[in-house]
């Protein structure tokens, strides 16, 4: 029973308001640097649009997403009222704050540094400021979905805690730890410089900090994804989930393994030692494990709905999917995508394959294709199954949804897999205009004209959902009944203590965190000599 | 009542051991690209830098390493080569790193103020500059051609006007060019 | 299920869990720290304590390198951003008085009649760095040398201070009427040239580059010549010379000529 539907349809309202515009920005941006743009006289508005939209679609969007759907899995998952719903409110309007904040130095043209603020450039204080206050929102969901979790225990002592929640709290500690290393940066680093108390930074110790966010944060956007896999699609496609106990251990890797490996992002970085890269290369190689355990799971969940539904044979029953079900088309279209950028994402983690497309566009199209591609669809999948249950209307039009999801599947793989190829070709990343005229990166130019339809076509897909989800606001009146999650082929009645909890996963994340980054760390805090100038960026 | 429980615990048990195996399967998978990744770098040289060494950005011209006149490639006495660099907003120095094909390459740089990046497109020489710290890469060209070497991370607004160049010349001319001492560039060339 | 169930070696996925981690762990340690290093028959170490400190990233200050002697002087300033980041309101007024015996050549406002440079509102690391290698020899001119050769650090810091605090020169390029030539507004990327504005303040300033908007076009025009031939070389590491080696003749006249526009009601010293 979904109570507190305002605060969970604030949530998504911003979250995809804000999605919107930093998704008009990216259209812009893939133009403006495209052969079929001029150069901008300006190229500063190229950085400033760059900032907004990573600091949006990175810090605000998928938090919110994950925050409202938290709060609608709790509720709905443990059958409980939210506890602490006045908290709940602050954290929202901390983020909204946060936001305002952050974006007013970004449209002044004050903080153009990037999302990956990578010192010693340095902006203005209050966009650091800004997404200091965004994390600390957000850091009161986690705490919210841990007390919320715990006073069911205490009214259902021992019970098999239902996976939809045993996930979501999952993806909220793995968020509270990982983002330990931006606020560190955050407030040990760059705001007491920002605000003129320290002229010197350790431009190392900054990018191994936020190496500590980097990776694990797209697990945390990445949870509201596979919880959608595991507890919602079987369900709405009429199957059930494989195996229970196969998609807790699933999570639980994440928890434990998605930490500690973040410096595959330094990877080409001079301040790390080679023994700690190697480290964080073979436990990168680790979770790729919970990801080839999903598919498996989620196949074979989907295989049961066909064959449920009369699907025969070794391929055939593929057939017999509920292929006019939106929900089917985000889960398939999810996992190819989810299929090239895992790819991807292996050559990456190979420090010798890095190598070649380090820094390259080739890692632009990687984390669009896999975040913006396989992670996002399935948040647009997310807000169509849980709106009606929120608005109490019905979500009419089923053919506009497909034709949205549809368009974002081939926005996407037009935009990013001409991406990939030009990131084989070199191109670097981050730059506001390239001289397509010289023989040198001709070559390039009609890869990237392509890219950049291919952002025509996600922003339309998006301006789509939005129209989608504003019309259910107004649509017939509908009892969706209480809001249900799919249920596993062997529903379990007792599950083992270490797969109810989430105690010793955390334990291991943190013992983890302290092997793999303690030592970087602490090496060159306790450094004399690594300090740099600050170089304040846009001083005129 | 017993069937029924029989039935499930059967089939919870076939479905136990498919999930098993296959995360069996998907662990050899993993572990042999682990293997693969170690074995490729040891035989290619392509493994991360071995030290981690300090600098101070805003001295590079005074003392040390990154002087000017100490920038560009040299030939050492066993043959092989060690080109030093800088990056800087917004241009290498030397903008025109001249080096000699079939020979292995030493590239150390660093970075005098942001962040930057260097990348020799169409080979995997790719590191970053960060400043404080002191870059090496290995590198060998089979051979010789001219080759954009951009930098490849944001480090401000004039970021998109940092390209330089690498040209790999044969070997026998680049070591009379050496001959006479001094550092190589082919700046101006 | 308490704690107690949990953190045992009774419980299998405690044991299996803490277990495999642990064991990843110490086999991905030996390989990294030990076994990689030594592997690599390029890379010397002193001794296995040698690998280890360098695989954990323990820093370490590059072995001292004979370099070629510098043929000619070059810059010794050291610029960051705190350079002269807070002047007080006596060293303005000192450099005030200092500046009467610069107005001879750059006018009593800072702004120049001739050919020799305007001063007014021009960053102080600039004035700092110019009268420092006039001063050391890393740039020499016949007028500015014996002039620079005679001042203290103050001197040279109030000097840079008060210019620094008078109203500079704004930027004045009415279109259509004066063109903005593509080397200016967008630099050349593939010959390594970014737009001058991300250097020279009209997009961002980096430290020591100078304000250029109004400035003598005889000047630049010399300036960027010098850079192109590495006749003037006190640019730190040859930051200008990358830029002036790769522009064309026509475009060093272009960029001048575009700088040197002023607004007309600009006051200049009188005759």
């Amino acid at each position: 029973m979904l109570v507190n539907r305002k605060l969970i349809l604030a949530h998504f309202w911003l979250a995809f308001a804000v999605f919107g515009i930093a998704l008009t920005l990216g259209a812009w941006q893939m133009f403006i640097r495209s052969p079929i743009g001029t150069w901008l006289s300006n190229p500063e508005l190229y950085y400033r649009s760059l900032t907004a939209h990573g600091t949006v679609m990175g810090y605000v969007f998928p938090t919110l997403v994950a925050m409202g759907f938290g709060y609608a899995i709790s509720e709905s998952a443990l059958q409980q009222r939210l506890v602490g719903v006045r908290w709940a409110w602050t954290g929202f309007w901390l983020i909204v704050a946060g936001s305002v904040m952050a974006v007013i130095p970004i449209a002044l043209g004050r903080a153009s540094v990037l999302y990956t603020f990578y010192p010693p450039l340095i902006g203005n204080v209050f966009y650091y400021l800004g997404v200091v206050l965004v994390v600390v929102g957000s850091w009161i969901w986690v705490a919210l979905m841990s007390i919320n979790l715990r006073v069911w225990r205490k009214a259902n002592p021992g019970a098999p805690v239902p996976l939809a929640m045993f996930a979501n709290v999952a993806g909220s500690y793995l968020w509270a730890w990982t983002a330990v290393g931006a606020a560190l940066e955050l407030l040990l680093q760059i705001i007491p410089v920002a605000a003129g108390l320290k002229n010197t930074i350790d431009a190392g110790l900054a990018r191994i900090f936020f190496s500590w966010t980097l990776h694990a944060i797209v697990y945390f956007w990445l949870m509201p994804t596979y919880i959608a896999y595991y507890t919602i699609v079987p369900r709405a496609i009429g199957g059930r989930v494989y195996s229970d106990s196969m998609a807790r251990i699933s999570f639980i890797l994440f928890l434990v393994v998605a930490m500690p490996i973040g410096m595959h992002h330094t990877f080409a970085d001079p301040q790390v030692g080679a023994g700690f890269k190697f480290i964080h290369s073979a436990f990168t190689a680790l979770v790729a494990l919970p990801t080839l355990l999903t598919v498996f799971t989620i196949c074979a969940s989907v295989e049961i709905a066909a064959r449920l539904r009369g699907g025969r044979g070794l391929f055939g029953w593929i057939k017999a999917l509920p292929w006019d079900n939106p929900m089917m088309l985000a889960l398939a279209f999810s996992f190819v995508m989810l299929g090239f950028g895992g790819a991807g994402g292996l050559i990456n983690m190979s420090y010798q394959l890095d190598a070649s497309i380090h820094n390259t566009q080739w890692i632009t199209g990687h984390f669009h294709l896999i975040f913006g591609g396989a992670i996002v669809i399935m948040y647009f999948a997310i807000a169509y199954d849980l709106w009606p249950h929120l608005t109490g209307r019905e979500l009419i039009d089923v053919r506009l949804m497909r034709t949205q999801l549809w368009l974002w599947f081939i926005g996407m793989i037009v935009t990013t897999f001409p991406w990939h190829w030009v990131g084989i070709l070199g191109m670097p990343r981050r730059m506001a205009y390239f001289d397509f005229g010289d023989p040198a990166i001709a070559p390039q130019a009609l890869s990237v004209t392509f890219s950049a339809i291919g952002g025509f076509i996600l922003l339309a897909s998006g301006i789509m959902f939005i129209v989608i989800l504003a019309r259910g606001m107004r649509a017939p009146q509908v009892d969706a009944g209480p809001y249900r999650f799919a249920l596993a082929v062997h529903e379990p009645r007792t599950v083992p203590v270490a797969l109810n909890t989430h105690a010793l996963w955390v334990a291991l994340m943190i013992a983890l965190t302290l092997t793999n980054y303690g030592y970087p760390i602490l090496n060159l805090a306790l450094s004399s000599g690594t300090s740099v100038p600050a170089v304040y960026v846009g001083a005129q | 009542m017993s069937t029924q429980d029989t039935h499930e615990s059967v089939s919870a048990e076939v479905a136990a051991r498919v999930e098993r195996r296959w995360a069996t399967i998907a662990v050899i998978i993993i572990v042999m690209m682990a293997l693969l990744a170690a074995f490729a770098g040891i035989h290619r040289a392509t493994m991360p830098q071995p030290r981690v060494e300090i600098t101070d950005p805003s001295r590079l011209h005074l003392s040390g390493e990154f002087v000017e006149s100490n920038l560009g490639s040299v030939l050492e006495a066993n043959g092989n080569v060690t080109v030093r660099a800088i990056g800087q907003q917004y241009s290498f120095t030397p903008a025109c790193i001249v080096v000699p094909a079939d020979t292995p390459i030493t590239l150390r740089a660093t970075s005098a103020d942001v962040v930057h990046g260097i990348l020799i497109q169409g080979t995997n020489v790719n590191t970053m500059l960060v400043p404080g710290y002191i870059s090496e890469q290995l590198m060998r060209f089979t051979k010789t051609g001219d080759y954009l070497m951009p930098c490849q991370e944001f480090c401000s607004f004039g970021h998109e006007g940092m390209w330089g160049k690498v040209k790999v010349i044969d070997k026998t001319e680049f070591a009379n060019r050496a001959k006479g001492g001094g550092r190589l560039s082919c700046v101006g060339q | 299920m308490s704690a107690r169930d949990l953190f045992t070696f009774s419980n299998p996925h405690f044991t299996r869990g803490v277990g495999i981690t642990a064991a990843i762990l110490v086999v991905t340690a030996i390989a990294g720290f030990i076994v990689l290093p030594f592997a690599q028959p390029w890379v010397q170490f002193a001794n296995v304590w040698d690998a280890i400190c360098s695989a954990a990233g323990v820093p370490q200050r590059a072995a001292s390198v004979t370099a070629p002697d510098q043929t000619k002087r070059l810059s010794e300033v050291v610029l960051t951003s705190n350079t002269l980041s807070r002047p007080s309101q006596e060293a303005i007024g000192r450099g005030a008085t200092l500046a009467q015996r610069c107005a001879i050549c750059h006018g009593p406002t800072g702004i120049s009649r001739a050919d020799s440079p305007n001063l007014a509102g021009q960053y102080a690391a600039v004035i700092y760095k110019e009268l420092h290698d006039f001063r050391s020899g890393a740039r020499s001119n016949a007028v500015m040398s014996p002039f620079a050769v005679n001042l203290s650090d103050q001197e040279i810091a109030d000097l840079s201070n008060y210019y620094a605090y008078l109203p500079r020169l704004p930027a004045y390029h009415p279109t259509p009427q004066l063109p903005k030539p593509n080397i200016v507004i967008y630099g050349a990327p593939m010959r390594g040239i970014a737009p001058c504005g991300s250097c020279h303040g009209s997009l961002d300033n980096k430290t020591g580059s100078p304000w250029l908007e109004g400035q003598s076009e005889a000047y630049m025009k010399a300036q960027l010549q010098a850079f192109a031939s590495g006749e003037r070389r006190n640019d730190i590491s040859q930051q200008m010379r990358n830029i002036a080696r790769a522009m064309t003749p026509q475009e060093i006249e272009q960029a001048a000529a575009y700088y040197a526009s002023q607004p007309p009601d600009v006051v200049k010293a009188v005759d």
